[in-house]
This record gives C-alpha cells, structure tokens and sequence, in this order.
C-alpha cells in the first residue's frame, strides 16, 4: 500500500511539469481592455519564426533555389495551387491571405506540439499555441467572413446580395444563417482541435510519462497540420464561392 | 481540475497519514484468527473509507469550483483584435517580402525557361533551314561540276578531232607529194630509159648488122 501514494506522488511531480491549466490566461491591461498576454506572446514568436525564415531563404533568390529558397518556393506553389483549385482563375491577389492564413495556423499549431513553451513560466497561464485561445481562431474566422464578403463585393457589387435569394427565396434566412455558420464552424474547429490535442498529450503524459504519448504527439502534428490546410481551403472556398457567378 | 483531483488524492494516501490506519490492520493480520480481532477490521473499514470520502469531499471540490469559475475558455477580450491586426500586418510583411517577390521572381524564370525553350525549336527549325540550303548547295554544285565535266569533255574531244584532221591533212599533203615526187622519178626515169633505149637499139642494129 505504500507503493501507491509513493507513485501518485511521483506522478504528482511530473503532472506539475505537464499539467495543462484549461482556461487560464495572463492578463495584461491596455487602455482599460485586458488582453491575453501568452497568446501575444506566443503570436510574436510564430511571427518572428515566420518573417525570419521568409528573410533568410528569399532575400537573394537564384534561378537555381538553395535548400531554403526551394523549400520556400515549394510552399509558395503550394499556395497558389490550393487557391487556383478554390478560387479560379483569379486566384492571384488572394495569394497572401490564403498563404499567410495557412502558414500562420500551420506555425502556430506545431510551435504548440514542438516548441518547449513550459521552459518559461508565466505569473499565471502558460504559453500555448496561439491557436489554443477561441480569440484567435475567431479572428481568422472573421477576417475570413470580411475576406469573402470583400471578394463578392468588389467583383459583383451590390448585385453579390442576390445570392440571398438564390436559387429560391425561402432560402433565405437559411443563407443568411450561412454566414453566421461559416465563421463559426472555422472557429470552433481549429480551436477544438488544438486545445483538444493539447489536453489529450497533457493527460496521456500525465498519465503515463513515457513512450505511451509519442503516437499521439504524432498524430497531433498530422492534425494541426490538417486544420491549417481545411482552414486555409475552406477560407478559398468561400473566397471562391462569392467570386462566382451564379449565371 | 484534474490537478485537484489529483492533490486530493496525494494529500488523502500521503504515507504519513496512512501509517497510524495501517497499523492496527497489520497487528490483526498478524495475530491469530480470532473474531475478536477480526472485528476491529471489520469496524475500521468503513471508517477508513469515510475519512478518504471526507478528505476528497473537502478539499477538492471547493478548490474544483474556483477553478472552474476562474477558467475561463470564451474569454472575449482585447486579445482578438489585437491578433486581427497582427494578422493584418504580418499578411502585408510576407506580402512583401514572400509571395510578391518570390513569386515574381518564380514567374519570370518559368518565362524565361519557356522562351529558352521556344528558341531552342526556333533553333530545330533554322537547322532545318540550314541542311536544306546545303543540300540546295550541293545540287547546284553538283550540277555545276556536271556541266563543267560536259564541256571539258566536249573541248577536248573538238581539240583532238581538231589535231587529228590536221595530221590526217598533212599526212594526206605529205603522200600527196610523195607521189607526185615519185611520178616525177618515173618521168624522169622513162625519158632517161627513152634515150638509152634508142642508143641501145642503135648498138644493137650495128652489132647484127656489121657493116651492111
């Protein structure tokens, strides 16, 4: 019988290393307003991460790539791959939005899987993944949101609101619940998921501290990997979508 | 929660508190089987039971439910604006300094290999071009030598018909004179047989007819 508290303690100590505090932020108060000051934090590594390898590998491209250059150009094709297939023919000026909308999640996600955030401790939180906290994710959200309504806009003007009534106008309290949908069915995703496999990683190296939680990190990176590509596909889909004609 | 939980259970197993309720199981294990002593057991269970539920019903739950008030998943803040805007800038820093320049850079290289590749068939081409015009060349050259051989030959044969008329003449003047020479000697040697014929005759009258 005194194995099991011994162990428990154990445990305990290794728990207060992993140990995931849902919900808990570092507040910091601008103006009068608090912010969560580890997402800050967090998004300006992820920024840093991703201006400093865009300056290192692009700032002298050669017609034949570096490593850096090609791996750069490859995600750049990728890119515009993805909104040649979402958006058409006109996919050109969307290119950094999907692109930066992909790449930031994408850091974001794995620097919460690799990056060792616990190594600094803050008065109260922890660091995460930027993408672990709802206002993030409800940000891209609804930039995605401006994103399409801009889309439509700017290409059919106001006629983009007889969508409204097409094909029939019944649907119409159902198209526009769509845009209230949209943004929150993105949100709610990439935020489910990444706080979801940041807690299942947390409680299975809680549980057992060893070996046991490696497939699942694994398997966390495929995710995160996953969810910045259906945010990035899905934010073309809509971009696409309200391009269209409907003619 | 689930660090309260688990302080809860340390604290309710911590060995210190364990050892004085261990102690009496132990002596009664121990000691021979009597109902007497079996009871004790029996007795303390529940209450061991109860102290654990007491200590997991005191600790934890109030600290729970701090925890749960404190946490706060869907805390609308400052925070989503302020990552709209980081968004916004780092949109238009990668902008500039990634997908525009990059991307140009990529299209014009993709330009220029199309081009190298179009001048490389315009270059098939002008090979073509080429072997035709040398072909063409050496037709012409061809024919060239052909008609140079042509006339040669025809010079050449008009040159020694040419040399063979003149010799067949001069041989023809040559025998011409030949005979004409001989006709000369013949006459010649006619008139001088003519002369000696008549003094011969003459010798021969004289010698038959001696002194008639």
């Amino acid at each position: 019988m005194n194995i099991t508290p011994c162990s428990i303690k154990t445990l305990k100590g290794l728990y207060d290393i992993s140990g995931v505090e849902v919900g808990q932020h570092f507040y910091w108060q601008i103006g009068g307003f608090q912010i969560h000051a580890q997402v800050l934090i967090t998004s300006w590594v992820v920024i840093t991460i991703l201006l400093g390898s865009v300056i290192i590998a692009v700032r002298n491209p050669q017609t034949i790539p570096t490593d850096g250059q090609n791996f750069f150009e490859y995600v750049l094709e990728f890119i515009r791959d993805l909104s040649k297939t979402q958006i058409g023919e006109e996919y050109g000026p969307w290119v950094p939005f999907i692109g930066t909308m992909f790449l930031f999640i994408f850091v974001s996600n794995w620097s919460g899987a690799l990056l060792p955030w616990k190594i600094i401790e803050l008065p109260h939180g922890e660091l995460a993944a930027p993408t672990n906290d709802i206002n993030t994710t409800v940000a891209l959200a609804l930039l995605t949101s401006a994103a399409y309504f801009y889309a439509g806009l700017s290409k059919k003007g106001l006629s983009y609101f007889e969508k409204y009534i097409k094909p029939t106008p019944i649907l119409l309290p159902i198209n526009i619940l769509e845009d209230f949908t949209k943004p929150l069915s993105l949100s709610f995703r990439l935020f489910g998921n990444i706080l979801a496999d940041e807690l299942v990683v947390v409680v299975l190296v809680s549980l057992v501290p060893l070996v046991v939680p490696i497939p699942v990190m694994f398997l966390g990176l495929f995710t995160s990997g996953i969810q910045a590509l259906i945010f990035a596909t899905l934010a073309a889909a809509y971009i696409g979508e309200s391009m269209e004609g409907h003619h | 929660m689930a660090t309260a939980l688990m302080a809860a259970a340390t604290t309710s197993c911590s060995p210190r508190r364990a050892a004085p309720l261990l102690k009496p199981m132990a002596s009664s294990s121990s000691s021979p089987s009597s109902a007497r002593a079996r009871r004790p057991l029996a007795q303390q269970l529940p209450r061991l039971l109860a102290t654990a539920a007491a200590a997991v019903a005191a600790a934890p739950l109030p600290a729970l439910a701090e925890q749960m008030e404190k946490a706060a998943l869907f805390d609308f803040n400052l925070t989503l604006p302020a990552i709209a805007t980081e968004f916004l800038l780092l949109m238009v820093a990668l902008d500039k300094l990634y997908f525009t320049p990059l991307g140009k850079f990529m299209d014009e290289r993709d330009a220029k290999i199309r081009g190298e590749l179009g001048d490389v068939k315009d270059a098939s081409e002008e090979v073509k071009q080429l072997e035709e015009q040398a072909a063409a060349i050496m037709k012409a050259a061809r024919a060239e030598i052909a008609a140079a051989l042509n006339k040669m030959k025809k010079e050449t044969t008009a040159e020694l018909e040419a040399k063979l008329d003149e010799g067949r003449r001069r041989v023809e003047a040559e025998l011409v004179e030949a005979l004409a020479n001989l006709e000369a000697q013949k006459e010649e040697a006619v008139k001088a047989l003519d002369a000696q014929i008549a003094s011969l005759s003459d010798e021969i009258v004289k010698k038959v007819l001696p002194s008639a």
